[in-house]
């Protein structure tokens, strides 16, 4: 443990000094609800070039994978492996994207107008992938046989709706196990304690959201779709949601879990408000700020403020393109506020 | 009284070895140490200056400061060096050796101090620059404790026998 330490202090201190001066810049909560009031996307242009992304505004888009290729570059030993792993998630993201855009019939120049610049995959591999027609296929191709079983039961033909999205998040979910697994067994001592509530909580909402869009559709077999891993959302709560009737049964007992409940308290009425699942993400992320914000306050040589970082930066370009798409689709101010997930 | 070193059956019991070993060391471990410093804050104060170029001077103190730790290394070696006389008796040379003991060994403690400390005020300063003159307090605590250790240490080399 010590020795851990004692390397990140000598050898990670550039990169930890990078970050901190990085996470000065970050949209704040006044600047994100300004932008949420803009009537236009030229009027959020417009109010980012004014604050600290002016510098950077042209690159806007891929700023979040600049700031992660960057780190990545000043990082050494496990901490470039361990952004390498935090890179193989949008592997996992790009896969589950491929799998939607070719059920829904568009061309491969309309994903690769999608593709997540942070993904590892490269063009050639991806564009080999798109002309696959099988899943099971493309999700050996691209991943490994616990991949193909959790997609087993699915195939392109048959996927759209809330269908595509329970396939996105079963592939979705795989990633962030690949991750976890990475924190739980190759990393030790301070690193892995800091790590693992942030990747933890991760798989637990995918499994969540995986046991709650299968009820919505009715879809049978649903354990085999789930992470067999797990954080706080055991073996017996899994059972349980999985018994619940319907999905806002098992909101309700996700409501009342003893860990997650007061991250997800009134799940059912958000649900029933929004209809629509997105609320769980915004839940997740709102945790992981508050994770994030005590890992800054503590001991500060542990890969735990990379990756704290690296969610402080993530939410950022996640909040940024809700502001986007929800200004240009019109979205009263306030259920695009809800949308945002802001440290409190 | 004067000892005559090649008369004597062991080292151990000539003043020159530990007078000439005490100068070593306080040299030696300073040098470490201010290393230490060196090494550990540089990277941060770089890392600093890459993300924020305005506070990189101000917290180039931290590399200052471990700097100084060789120097207070230096002033007491030399300082031991002067006083290795063929008169020298075996209290002195015993208390020129633990005078140099003393500096070096705060000074190596000083200077991972400082680098540890440093590091993180640089880091601290990166995103907050206005805490820079709080976050500089750890810094000039730590590199008081060569400070005591070079006043102990002159006392030792100019009180007592010679």
């Amino acid at each position: 443990m010590y020795s851990d330490t004692l390397s990140h202090l000598v050898r990670d201190n550039y990169l930890i000094a990078r970050l901190r001066g990085n996470r000065s810049r970050l949209l704040g909560r006044q600047q994100l609800f300004a932008l949420s009031e803009s009537k236009s996307q030229t009027e959020i242009i417009g109010l980012l070039a004014e604050g600290p992304y002016g510098p950077e505004l042209s690159k806007l888009g891929v700023g979040f994978a600049d700031s992660v290729m960057s780190l990545s570059r000043a990082s050494g030993g496990d901490t470039r492996d361990f952004l390498v792993q935090y890179r193989r998630r949008f592997d996992a993201y790009s896969v589950a994207s491929l799998v939607v855009f070719k059920a829904q019939g568009k061309t491969w120049d309309e994903y690769l107008t999608t593709r997540l610049p942070l993904a590892l995959m490269k063009e050639q591999e991806l564009h080999r992938l798109y002309s696959l027609d099988d899943l099971s296929i493309i999700a050996r191709e691209a991943g490994d046989r616990h991949l193909v079983n959790r997609v087993k039961g699915f195939s392109i033909a048959d996927i759209e709706g809330e269908k595509a999205s329970l396939v996105r998040d079963v592939i979705s979910g795989w990633g962030e196990e690949r991750f976890y697994k990475h924190i739980d067994e190759k990393m030790s001592g301070s690193d892995r304690m800091n790590c693992l509530p942030i990747a933890g909580s991760a798989i637990d909402m995918a499994n969540l959201t995986i046991i709650i869009r299968s009820k919505l559709i009715g879809a049978s077999g649903v354990r085999d779709h789930l992470i067999p891993s797990h954080w706080k959302l055991n073996q017996r709560a899994i059972d349980q949601l999985l018994a619940a009737a319907d999905a806002t049964q098992a909101l309700e007992a996700a409501a009342s879990h003893e860990y997650y409940g007061r991250i997800l308290s009134g799940a059912r009425q958000k649900y029933e408000e929004s209809k629509s699942l997105s609320f769980i993400e915004v839940a997740l992320r709102r945790y992981q700020l508050d994770l994030s914000r005590r890992l800054f306050l503590g001991f500060p040589y542990s890969v735990g403020i990379v990756l704290a970082f690296l969610v402080l930066k993530e939410n950022e370009a996640r909040n940024l393109a809700a502001v986007l798409a929800g200004v240009a689709a019109g979205l009263p101010t306030d259920e695009l506020r809800s949308l945002l997930a802001i440290q409190e | 009284m004067a000892v005559d070193c090649s008369a004597l059956s062991s080292v151990t019991l000539c003043p020159t070895f530990w007078a000439g070993l005490g100068a070593g060391l306080s040299v030696l471990l300073s040098a470490i140490g201010a290393g230490l410093g060196i090494g550990i804050s540089g990277p941060a104060i770089a890392g600093a200056g890459v993300e924020r170029p305005e506070v990189m001077l101000k917290t180039f103190i931290a590399t200052i400061l471990a700097e100084a730790l060789a120097i207070y290394g230096l002033v007491v070696g030399l300082l031991s060096v002067f006083d290795i006389t063929p008169a020298l008796t075996i209290e002195k040379g015993v208390r020129i050796f633990a005078a140099g003991l003393t500096m070096g060994a705060a000074a190596l403690g000083a200077g991972f101090g400082i680098g540890a400390a440093g590091s993180a005020m640089a880091s601290a300063t990166a995103e907050k620059p206005e805490i820079f003159s709080r976050a500089v307090i750890s810094l000039i605590l730590a590199e008081a404790l060569a400070i005591y250790a070079l006043v102990t240490g002159l006392l030792l080399l100019f009180t007592g026998a010679t």
